[in-house]
């Protein structure tokens, strides 16, 4: 047996390294009769705001090559209805529950964090400052370094469980965010969130996606995550959670050889929903092919 | 419940102008499907990462049926599989066309082109409840006709190009006979958006009883990424987003809004 565990700093600790990605596995009931949640380390809930949000207006996705682009606008039910109906089913899963927080103002995401430490079942907060789908707030709470180390500074004081701050790639340098992050005492930043993009219809030459610029996501964006990740992992210490376009066994292994500890799976699940199942047995098999006895040996093991 | 299974070919056969019939063996789920469902083909290394929606056609023994047009890509690569291939499906998905609550109803079936395939589902199980629905299906032109005849319903084709029975579209057709129906009748649509739009418009118009079956570009199907949305107004809410895949596809008439820039 290789061992899996993944510890994320001094507050969270994995079964093993693999979380869902927020947004691609709702808050994990709704996917449940398919994919044995079990097996993940963690599930990362779809982004939670204080209110209900629609999102945005269709048409919301379009596919790209070996990638796709979302405008969804976090869509979501809000943080009541998310403790009235999917708190059940958190509450029995065992492995770790990362809530996936945003909003439009610091004082939102105080609220939804103050109200939601409070819950003995979850196991940490992720901290969407870099969704590229909504007019305000989101990404410019990732871009600007002012905003970016009040906010954190302010969520840090309101909880001591885990907290990671997920960055998104549309900034010149990714240290700088990251570094930012660390000094105002998030647990581990996770990495990357979509990438900006979009697609025109030659015909009508309309954009293919309503808000014409939306997030391009899957295995397109794969080589920039370990990119952004190799540099992050060059300046922080805080653990790294890789993110995007995993579909296999062996970009798992990549990710953690640029510096990730663990890491998410997103799109991968709209193309291959047991995606998890394959990646787990060649992580075995990877492991005790190479006589490595602990996962974590390879973190940042990249000859960069 | 929706499985996800490897599964094998058992038939591909050409059976119009770009369109096949492909049955797929699922033997623990063809008992539980229901007309309107639909199910997911999944393709591997491919650029494209969607899977594809394709409606339920049918069941046999231990196999379930699709009827497909090629349009794109994967459907063409779909039109090249023989017995014995192996493919990753999904199924069943989505909900259902409801059964008219009164019992001496017209059931009236309305197919543009390839949205026929989960009307010839629900004409399967009317006709194995005794009832023979009146089937209107309209194609561009004959060669484009999914079917030619039909033993189990009362089979009105029409064609745009004027080349076999009405020369028209199917709605046009259809408000043509309206009169020689014996009301009440019950309408279950399915066709291109276009249809489905002037169906949802002589519903309300004709106070007619109306179930659509919906199309919308899909990355899951599965209800998780919020990406299949459709404009809905229902008697107990304003308009609102409702999923394609989980709260559809198929819609009540008067809860549809197509605005001009959907696709
Ligand atoms: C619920 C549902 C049931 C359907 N049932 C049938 C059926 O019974 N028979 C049939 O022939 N077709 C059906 N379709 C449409 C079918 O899914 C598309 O024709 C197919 O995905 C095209 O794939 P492609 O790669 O060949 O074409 P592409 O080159 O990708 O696209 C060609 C056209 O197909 C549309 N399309 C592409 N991807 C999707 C997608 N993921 N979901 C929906 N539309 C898409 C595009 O908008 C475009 O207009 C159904 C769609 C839905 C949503
Ligand atoms: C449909 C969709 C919805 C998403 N919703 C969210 C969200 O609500 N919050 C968030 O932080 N990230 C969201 N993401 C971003 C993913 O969590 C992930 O960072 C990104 O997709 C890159 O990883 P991938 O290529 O593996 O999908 C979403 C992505 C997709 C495709
Ligand atoms: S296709 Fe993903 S929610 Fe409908």
């Amino acid at each position: 047996m290789i061992d899996l565990n993944t510890k994320l700093g001094n507050r969270l600790s994995l079964s093993n390294p693999i979380l869902t990605a927020s947004g691609t596995f709702g808050y994990g009931d709704e996917i449940s009769d398919i994919v044995d949640v079990e097996l993940y380390g963690g599930i990362v809930t779809k982004s939670l705001t204080l209110k209900p949000r629609e999102g945005n207006p269709p048409p919301r996705i379009v596919e790209t090559p070996s990638g796709m682009i979302n405008s969804i606008g976090l869509a979501n039910i809000g943080v009541d209805l998310f403790l009235e109906e999917k708190a059940d089913f958190l509450k029995i899963y065992r492995g770790k529950v990362i809530i996936n927080i945003a909003g439009r103002t610091d004082f939102e995401y105080c609220e939804i964090l103050k109200l939601l430490t409070e819950e003995n079942w979850i196991d940490g907060f992720e901290i969407n400052v870099s969704c590229p789908n909504v007019s305000e707030g989101g990404i410019e709470f990732g871009t600007d370094p002012k905003i970016l180390s009040n906010l954190t500074r302010k969520l840090r004081d309101l909880t001591d469980k885990f907290l990671m701050i997920k960055l998104s790639p549309n900034v010149t340098d990714i240290r700088i965010p990251a570094e930012t992050t660390q000094k105002c005492g998030a647990d581990a930043v996770s990495m990357i969130n979509t990438v900006y993009g979009s697609a025109i219809d030659i015909n009508t030459k309309k954009p293919l996606i309503n808000s014409v610029i939306g997030g391009l996501s899957g295995p397109a964006i794969k080589p920039i995550a370990i990119a952004n990740i190799i540099k992050a992992y060059q300046v922080i210490d805080i653990p790294i959670i890789g993110i995007g376009g995993i579909s296999r066994g062996e970009d798992v292994i990549e990710f953690m050889l640029a510096g990730a500890s663990a890491v998410q799976l997103g799109t991968v699940h709209f193309y291959n929903p047991l995606a998890i199942n394959e990646i787990l047995q060649f992580l075995e098999e990877y492991c005790s092919q190479n006589n490595i006895l602990s996962i974590g040996d390879i973190i940042g093991k990249a000859e960069v | 419940m929706r499985k996800f299974k490897e599964t094998g070919v058992v038939e591909n056969v050409k059976i119009a102008r770009d369109i096949y019939r492909l049955k797929i063996k699922i033997p623990d789920i063809v008992n539980s499907v229901e007309p309107g469902q639909f199910l997911n083909i999944y393709f591997q290394d491919s650029p494209k990462i969607f899977p594809r929606p394709f409606s339920i056609a049918g069941v046999d023994d231990n196999n379930i049926l699709i009827i497909y047009k090629v349009v794109g890509s994967q459907t063409e690569k779909m039109s090249y599989w023989q017995k014995g291939f192996k493919i990753k499906v999904l199924a069943p998905l989505g909900n259902s066309f409801e059964l008219d609550s009164e019992n001496n109803v017209s059931y009236v079936l309305i197919a543009g082109g390839v949205g026929v395939a989960p009307l010839m589902f629900f004409r399967d199980r009317l006709f194995l409840m005794g009832i023979t629905p009146y089937f209107f299906i309209g194609a561009k032109n004959r060669n484009e006709l999914p079917i030619a005849e039909d033993t189990k319903s009362k089979l009105y084709l029409s064609t745009d190009d004027r080349s076999l029975g009405f020369a028209g579209n199917v709605v046009e057709h259809f408000k043509s006979m309206l009169g020689s129906i014996p009301k009440p009748v019950s309408v279950y649509a399915c066709g291109p958006n276009q249809m489905n739009k002037a169906m949802a418009k002589l519903g309300i118009e004709q106070e007619m009883k109306l179930q659509v079956s919906l199309e919308r570009v899909m990355a899951c199907g599965l209800g998780i990424c919020q990406g299949c949305t459709v404009k809905i107004k229902s008697a107990t809410s304003d308009c609102h987003y409702s999923l394609v895949c989980k709260d559809g596809p198929v819609f009540k008439g008067e809860e549809i809004i197509l605005t001009a820039d959907e696709r």
